[in-house]
């Protein structure tokens, strides 16, 4: 029986369809921007999901990036695949609701966030073994005095990007990315809850 | 079945684990629990049994082959000899108690009242000894008769299950005749799928008629064991008022055209799956040619539309691709018919194909041809393994694909990862998926990926040999002691690719089918 034609199905558009959506929205089609949203939110949902435990931040979250995809748009070049760039945005965007959360916690609540952060919620998995809280710490230290080795890790272990991919993504050579994916592994696993 | 809201989609949203190779992708269980629900609605009733009606026994003929007028001089019926199953995910169609040899179909159609009348001749061997034997027929086609040894045989018929009341010995070969007639109703489709929206009989505005039945849904045009372990020989004698015609698998024996009707015979000389089976009644033009190998094809094309004929005609220059691939086409004729589904399927020798540029393009037809090898040659025993059917033909189509936009198999198959991690998420793994979400994506991508891998792994020359040797190892024929077009299972197909490789690949197979996530490589 032949598949289901993908192009049916808005979420499950191929990432060339994407990519054309993107350039004609970056271009001012209107009617592509709404369709290009409405094909990559859920992946947006998903992405800050994968980073926050609480659902509700996770969509407030997931909002921030369609909002920055929207405003950022003209900086999409179109190196690389739109989904790609968007990750990117989303997992800033998951990052920033963080510590947004983070900042506003008062010490009278301080036990209300760490239920919060830390509640596991059954819809949401893990990105890498161990807990997302414990990783977006590690990433947060590790940035501060190595902030060149967080955007390839990210795209390495959290999106699984191929190392050609986040080599022409951030414009370093094969190498360059492996040294620094490698480099990062070494500070962040340390950093990690005991036991991953 | 209502499409789910925005919000309803948001809340079956659900991430993904950690994928270390491929991609984080998103999922979007579509309304997994309407369709459950919806199927456990829709599917038919079991029966309650048939012990009120008197079992009257019928002499079992000599030997096989014995059913005499109802079978053409030239079938041999041992090559449709099969081991019927109880299937593990639909076990409601089929079962075990029937091995049809051959379904000798005459069916007449009337657009103009929407009847069905049929009569289907079921030569069988009792695969145990019983006091009745069941076959699957709609209620809405009335059965006005049965007769075995041309002596009349009570029966019942409730829901879909037609039990008829005659002591049948194991091994022996029984045929029996079933008159009936009514307006077919297609079948409730066991998945979410939109554009499946039910299986069988499918009858169009203009009372022309298709079918499509996988993974069941034969049962809704005649009497039949609907399940894919038992496989058999076919014959067709199709009758319509002109200028339609009817069309059905296998070689077009005659057509003829008296009294304003139009009479073709199909015969299909190797033994079929049920949802293999097809029959078409339209207004058509047909065309023929022959393949660089000498396969004639034929080209079914509805008449008030020529020009959706045009990319079939790519068929046989995709049928030298594959062969070059696969080997030999494992039968003896080719064809399309063009009906108004959304659809595509596999229909033995005849493919049936939706009338839209999606399943008219190469791809498609590539796909529809690959089945034949894989799916119609070697087909699952058990519906837990259609995957065996799609993975590899989604892997050739890939490589296929990959060839005509110039890339790398390697750049495709990146591609299609992404899509697989989200497929297994929403709909399970590849060989244990959700009964009410049958030919969702996870059966697609993640098996095809699973050969790439493996032939990374064992190189090109030892993979090629195992696409090729695979069907051809299910095509020996009873005269040598193997089957005609046999049937298979994972367990088989494991341990037969094991020993071609001399690799373990327990847990590799193992990962890949029934993992919960996407495998490392």
């Amino acid at each position: 029986m032949a598949q289901q034609n993908p192009s049916r199905d808005p979420g499950a558009l191929s990432p060339d369809d994407i990519d054309d959506l993107a350039r004609r929205a970056r271009d001012g089609d209107r009617a592509a921007l709404d369709q290009l949203l409405a094909a990559v939110r859920p992946r947006a949902l998903a992405i800050c999901r994968s980073v926050l435990p609480f659902s509700a931040d996770a969509e407030d979250a997931s909002q921030e990036v369609l909002l920055t995809i929207v405003t950022k748009l003209g900086s999409f070049d179109g190196r690389s695949r739109f989904t790609t760039w968007m990750h990117v945005v989303a997992l800033n965007a998951a990052r920033s609701t963080y510590r947004r959360l983070k900042n506003q916690a008062t010490p009278t609540d301080g036990v209300v966030l760490a239920e919060r952060l830390a509640k596991p919620d059954p819809r949401t998995t893990s990105v890498i073994a161990g807990t997302r809280l414990d990783l977006l710490e590690a990433i947060d230290t590790v940035e501060r005095t190595h902030p060149q080795l967080i955007e390839p890790l990210m795209l390495r272990d959290v999106y699984g990007l191929p190392y050609d991919e986040i080599a022409r993504l951030v414009g370093s050579p094969v190498g360059t990315v492996k040294s620094r994916v490698h480099d990062a592994r070494k500070m962040v696993r340390p950093l990690l809850a005991a036991g991953n | 079945m209502a499409q789910l809201t925005p919000e309803e989609e948001e809340r079956y949203a659900r991430p993904l684990r950690h994928q270390p190779h491929g991609v984080i992708g998103l999922i979007i269980v579509l309304g997994l629990f309407m369709a459950v629900m919806y199927w456990l609605s829709h599917r038919p009733a079991d029966s309650g049994g048939s012990e009120a009606a008197p079992v009257q026994p019928v002499e079992p003929t000599p030997s096989v082959g014995g059913s005499a007028g109802l079978v053409p001089d030239d079938v041999r019926l041992e090559d449709a000899l099969s081991e019927p199953v109880e299937d593990s995910v639909y076990p409601a169609k089929g079962g075990p108690g029937v091995d049809s040899l051959h379904y000798g179909l005459t069916l007449d159609w009337q657009p103009s009242t929407k009847t069905l009348t049929g009569e289907a001749a079921v030569t069988f061997r009792a695969a145990a000894d019983a006091e009745n034997f069941q076959l699957d027929l709609i209620p809405e086609l009335a059965v006005s008769s049965v007769t075995m040894n041309g002596a009349e045989v009570d029966f019942t018929h409730e829901g879909k299950d037609l039990v008829i009341e005659a002591t049948v010995v194991e091994d022996e070969t029984y045929a029996a005749v079933i008159a009936y007639a009514g307006t077919p109703q297609p079948v409730a489709a066991p998945t979410s799928r939109s554009d499946i929206g039910a299986l069988g009989w499918h009858i169009t505005d203009t009372g022309e008629t298709w079918t499509m039945q996988e993974p069941f849904g034969a049962y809704s045009w005649y009497p039949v064991n609907d399940q894919p372990a038992d496989k058999a020989f076919y014959d067709f004698t199709l009758t319509v008022p002109s200028p339609m015609v009817g069309v059905a698998n296998g070689e077009l024996l005659s057509r003829d055209e008296a009294g304003g009707v139009t009479t073709t015979t199909w015969s299909l000389d190797e033994p079929a799956a049920s949802y293999l089976s097809t029959v078409a009644f339209g207004d058509y033009v047909m065309e023929e040619v022959t393949s660089d190998s000498g396969v004639p094809i034929s080209y079914w094309i509805p008449t008030a539309e020529p020009n959706s004929g045009k990319d079939l005609r790519a068929l046989a220059s995709l049928l030298t691709w594959a062969e070059a691939k696969l080997g030999p086409y494992p039968f003896s004729t080719l064809g399309i018919v063009l009906v108004d589904s959304e659809s595509a399927m596999e229909t033995q020798t005849m493919i049936t194909l939706g009338n839209n540029s999606y399943i008219r393009s190469k791809e498609i037809v590539l796909h529809e041809l690959i089945h034949q090898w894989y799916g119609d040659q070697v087909t699952p025993t058990d519906w837990r393994d259609v995957w065996m059917n799609e993975g590899m033909t989604m892997y050739l189509q890939g490589v296929y694909e990959a060839e005509q936009e110039g890339r790398s198999v390697n750049a495709k198959m990146r591609e299609w990862a992404e899509y697989e991690v989200s497929a297994r998420a929403a709909d399970g793994p590849p060989g244990d998926y959700d009964p009410s979400e049958f030919g969702q994506s996870n059966i697609y991508y993640g098996p095809a990926l699973m050969w790439h891998t493996l032939r990374r792994d064992i190189g090109n020359q030892r993979f090629w040999a195992l696409v090729r040797d695979w069907p051809a190892a299910h095509d020996e024929g009873a005269a040598t002691g193997g089957e005609l077009n046999g049937s298979s299972d994972r367990d088989e197909y494991y341990a037969w690719v094991e020993d071609q490789t001399g690799e373990e690949l327990t847990t590799f197979f193992d990962a890949w089918i029934m993992g919960a996530e996407t495998p490392r490589e």
